[in-house]
C-alpha cells in the first residue's frame, strides 16, 4: 500500500516532495518521515480489523494451549505439556496422517476435476456454459446441506443410493455399509468433499484460458494442430497460473475442512476420519480441553502457514 | 362408621368451616398474590430438539398461564451427539440463564463444582417438593449431598422396543422374558429377514447394551463402582459382560460392526419401528414420545417394549434409567421465578402436561390413567426394581468419549485378546481422573 502511495506520484510531484520545506532537499529518511504517515492512516482501518480479529485470537490461543483445562474446571499452567502430550497422543498422530491423505487427495482431485472440465469446456465456451454453471452451483451450496445428500448416497442399507446402484447393476454384493467401514468412509469423504470442490478451479481456470491470445490458438490451426495437440500443447501450459491459484486456494480449504467429515462421519469410525482440524474441534468443544486443542490449533495453523506463505511470496514476486 | 354431631359440636364445626374455608380463600389469595409477586424475564437454557422441545414449551405454557407476568425465554443449542460441549462453550461464553436441563450427573458435578449452579437444598424443603417427588429423586438430582436438579422426566433404559408386525412376521406371539429364549428368537427373526438387534453405534448408543448387560449379571451396586472407579475397568465383571455381548455378536445379533458404526441412535430407531429391518433396540423412552408425535405410531398397538431378559444371575429385577432434570444457573437474575417453576413443575399440571407428551413424570401427583402402555409398563419396572442411572452419563470429563470409543473397538473385534485392550485402555483414562 505504502508502495503504491509512493509510486503514484509523478515525477514533479516528487520533485517537490524532496524539496519540502523551504526549498531544502529531503533526506531519504525525512522524504520517508513525511510521506508514512498518509500510508499508515489508509491501513489503519485494516490493522485495526486485522489486530482484533486475527492477532488478538491468536495470542489467546497461544496463551491457552499452556494451559491445562478440562471442562469447567480450575485451569492448571501446564508449560509445554500439551504439546509433549500432543506427540505422545495416537489419535492425534492418526489425525496428522489423516490430515495428509485428505489434503492431498482432495486437492489433486477435485483440482484435476476442474482443470480437466476447464479445458474442456475451453474448447466450446458457449455449449458449456450450463454445465458450468451448475457445477460451480455446487461449491455454493453449503456443506451441511451437500453432506446429507452424501449420506443418502453412501447410507449402508439398500436404501442407500450407491447400494441400491450397485444392486441393479447386479452388483448387490459390493454393496457396503459405506461410512461405518474405516477402510471406506475416508474415501467417501473425500469423494464427497471434492466433488463438492470442483467447482471453483473449473472457474478459476477457465477464467485463465479465456485470457490465452486467439492469435496463439489460430496460428496454431493455420500449422495444422490438431484440437487435441492444441489443448496439451497451448492451452494446458498456459492455463498453469491459474492451476496454481486454485490449488492455493483448494489446498488451505481443504486443511480447515470440517462441515462434511462432521455431517458425514462425525471424525469416526472409532476415530479414522478425524483430521487436525476436527481432532482440535472434538478437543476443545466436545471434551471441552481447551488447553489441549488450541495447541492442536497452532500445529494446525503452522501446517497453513507452510503451505501458504512460500506460496504468498511467488505470487507476490510474480505480480511485481 | 357414621358419627352424630351434637348442636355445640356442630356449630364448632360451622366455626371451623368457615376458618378453614376463610384460611383456604386467603391461602388462594394470598397464592395468586404471590404468583402476581413473580414476573419478569425466565431463561431457560436447553438442547432439546423436536417433539421433546415442543413438550418443553408446552412446559413453559403451562407455567406462564400459572404465572401471567412471567415470561420465558429460551436459549436453545443445536447439537449433534453429545450436547454437553456445546452447554459449556455457551455458558464460558457468558451465556446468562436463570434455568437449565441436564441429564448427566457427572455434568452437575462439574457445574456444581464451577459455582455454577444453585443448591436448591431450601427451595426442596421451603416449597415442599417432597410432597411431589420421592427422596429417591431427590438423592438423583444431588452431587456431594446438595441438591441441584428437579427431575422432570425419566426413562427405563433397560427396555428394549420393537414393532408389533416384525415380530408377527418373525412369528413371535410372546416376548422372551429369558436370555436363552431371548437369544433363540434371532434363528426367527433372521429368517423372516430382519437383524435381530439395531445398535447404532456410530456415536454412543452402543453402551446402553454393555450396561444393561453389566448390570443384569453383576447388579446395581457393582455398576454404581465402576462408575465412580472404585473398582477398575480391567474387572473380571467388565471382561465377562463383554464376553457376554461377544456371545451375542456372535449369535449374528447385530450385523456386521460396520453397519454399526455407521449406524446413528435415530438412524437405528427408525430401522426397528419404521422399517422393521432390526428387530429391537434398547434406547431412552423419549423415542416413544418421537414414535407417536414424529412417526405417527400407536403406543402398544403398532409398537411396544419388552424388558431387557432374565440372565439368571441373581441380578435380575434392575433397571438402568435416566432422567432429565431442571437446575437453576446462579448466572440467572430471575431466582424468585426460577424457584417457582421448579415447585410448579413437580404439580400434577406439569406432570401431566409429561405424560400427555408421552413421556413418564417422576411426580407422585401424576394422573397415571394419562400414560399409554408403553410408558406404563416402563415406570412400572422402574418402579419395583433396583435402579441404576446410566454409566455413560456417570462418567467425567472426556473418560466417557474414551468408554464410547473403546466400545466401538470392541465391536470391531470382540476376540478376547481385544477385551483385554479394550478394558485397559477405558481403564487408563479412568486413572487420570483419580
Amino acid at each position: 500500500m505504502s508502495q503504491v502511495a509512493l509510486t503514484s506520484r509523478g515525477p514533479d510531484e516528487r520533485e517537490s516532495s524532496q524539496v519540502r520545506g523551504g526549498g531544502r532537499e529531503l533526506t531519504p529518511l525525512r522524504r520517508w518521515i513525511a510521506d508514512a504517515p498518509a500510508a499508515y492512516l489508509l491501513l489503519l482501518p485494516v490493522l485495526a480489523l486485522f489486530a482484533f480479529a486475527v492477532v488478538y485470537p491468536l495470542i489467546q490461543t497461544i496463551i491457552l494451549s499452556f494451559w491445562d483445562i478440562k471442562g469447567l474446571g480450575k485451569p492448571k499452567f501446564y508449560g509445554f505439556g500439551n504439546f509433549v502430550t500432543l506427540a505422545q497422543d495416537a489419535n492425534f498422530r492418526q489425525a496428522v496422517v489423516t490430515t495428509l491423505t485428505w489434503t492431498t487427495c482432495t486437492t489433486a482431485l477435485s483440482v484435476g476435476m476442474g482443470w480437466a472440465m476447464a479445458l474442456l469446456c475451453s474448447m466450446a465456451p458457449r455449449q458449456t456454459l450450463i454445465p458450468r454453471v451448475l457445477i460451480f452451483a455446487a461449491f455454493g451450496v453449503s456443506e451441511a446441506v451437500t453432506g446429507y445428500v452424501w449420506i443418502g448416497i453412501f447410507r449402508g442399507d439398500a436404501g442407500g443410493l450407491l447400494n441400491s446402484l450397485l444392486g441393479a447393476l447386479g452388483l448387490g454384493g459390493l454393496a457396503h455399509p459405506w461410512l461405518g467401514d474405516a477402510q471406506t468412509a475416508t474415501w467417501c469423504l473425500i469423494a464427497a468433499y471434492s466433488w463438492a470442490q470442483t467447482g471453483l478451479p473449473l472457474l478459476v481456470i477457465y477464467a485463465a484460458t479465456q485470457a490465452i491470445s486467439r492469435n496463439v490458438i489460430e496460428a496454431a490451426y493455420v500449422d495444422g494442430a490438431s484440437p487435441l495437440a492444441i489443448m496439451r500443447y497451448i492451452i494446458a501450459p498456459l492455463s498453469m497460473p491459474g492451476v496454481r491459484v486454485a490449488l492455493f486456494i483448494n489446498l488451505l480449504g481443504s486443511l480447515r475442512a470440517f462441515d462434511t467429515i462432521y455431517v458425514l462421519t462425525g471424525g469416526g469410525p472409532v476415530r479414522s476420519t478425524e483430521t487436525i482440524g476436527f481432532f482440535m474441534y472434538r478437543e476443545s468443544f466436545t471434551q471441552f480441553k481447551l488447553g489441549y486443542g488450541a495447541a492442536a490449533t497452532l500445529i494446525l495453523l503452522a501446517a497453513v502457514l507452510i503451505v501458504s506463505i512460500p506460496a504468498i511470496i511467488q505470487r507476490t514476486r510474480t505480480t511485481t | 362408621m357414621t358419627t352424630k354431631l351434637v348442636p355445640q359440636a356442630a356449630a364448632m364445626t360451622r366455626r371451623a368451616l368457615m376458618v378453614g374455608t376463610s384460611a383456604i380463600a386467603m391461602l388462594l389469595m394470598g397464592g395468586q398474590s404471590f404468583a402476581a409477586d413473580i414476573s419478569g424475564d425466565l431463561v431457560l437454557l436447553d438442547w432439546a430438539a423436536g417433539s421433546e422441545q415442543d413438550m418443553i414449551k408446552a412446559l413453559e405454557d403451562g407455567f406462564m398461564k400459572a404465572y401471567p407476568n412471567v415470561h420465558f425465554k429460551e436459549i436453545n443449542l443445536t447439537t449433534q451427539g453429545d450436547a454437553r460441549g456445546a452447554i459449556r462453550a455457551a455458558l464460558q461464553s457468558g451465556e446468562k440463564a436463570d434455568l437449565f436441563v441436564n441429564t448427566w450427573p457427572a455434568f452437575r458435578k462439574e457445574l456444581a463444582d464451577a459455582g455454577m449452579l444453585r443448591d436448591l437444598g431450601p427451595l426442596w424443603d421451603s416449597a415442599k417438593i417432597g410432597d411431589n417427588l420421592s427422596d429417591s429423586w431427590k438423592a438423583l438430582g444431588s452431587s456431594d449431598g446438595k441438591v441441584y436438579g428437579v427431575t422432570y422426566t425419566f426413562g427405563d433404559r433397560s427396555a428394549m422396543f420393537y414393532k408389533t408386525a416384525t415380530m408377527q412376521k418373525a412369528g413371535i406371539d410372546k416376548q422372551p422374558t429369558t436370555w436363552d429364549e431371548f437369544v433363540g428368537n434371532f434363528k426367527k427373526l433372521s429368517a423372516a429377514g430382519v437383524t435381530p438387534i439395531g445398535i447404532g453405534a456410530k456415536v454412543w448408543s452402543h453402551t446402553e447394551w454393555f450396561e444393561s448387560i453389566y448390570e443384569h449379571l453383576n447388579g446395581v451396586q457393582k455398576a454404581s463402582d465402576l462408575a465412580a472407579h472404585k473398582i477398575p475397568w480391567t474387572d473380571d465383571s467388565v471382561k465377562n459382560t463383554l464376553k457376554k455381548w461377544a456371545e451375542l455378536l456372535k449369535a449374528g445379533c447385530c450385523g456386521t460392526a460396520e453397519q454399526m458404526l455407521a449406524m446413528d441412535w435415530n438412524d437405528a430407531a427408525d430401522s426397528v419401528l419404521v422399517a422393521g429391518n432390526h428387530g429391537y433396540q434398547i434406547i431412552g423412552m423419549w423415542v416413544n414420545n418421537i414414535a407417536q408425535t414424529t412417526d405417527g405410531l400407536k403406543e402398544g398397538v403398532d409398537y411396544s417394549i419388552q424388558q431387557f431378559p432374565a440372565m439368571g444371575a441373581g441380578h435380575d429385577n434392575v433397571s438402568s434409567v435416566d432422567s432429565k432434570e431442571f437446575s437453576e444457573l446462579t448466572s440467572g437474575s430471575n431466582q424468585a421465578a426460577a424457584d417457582a417453576f421448579l415447585a410448579w413443575v413437580t404439580t400434577a399440571d406439569a406432570a401431566n402436561i409429561v405424560a400427555k407428551a408421552g413421556l413418564a413424570s417422576p411426580s407422585n401427583k401424576v394422573d397415571s390413567s394419562l400414560y399409554g402402555p408403553v410408558i406404563k409398563a416402563a415406570t412400572d419396572a422402574v418402579a419395583k426394581g433396583d435402579v441404576q442411572f446410566v454409566l455413560g452419563d456417570l462418567l467425567p470429563g472426556d473418560l466417557v468419549d474414551e468408554y464410547r470409543v473403546q466400545l466401538q473397538k470392541f465391536l470391531q473385534d470382540p476376540s478376547d485378546a481385544n477385551i483385554d485392550a479394550v478394558t485397559a485402555a477405558i481403564e487408563a483414562k479412568a486413572k487420570t481422573f483419580d
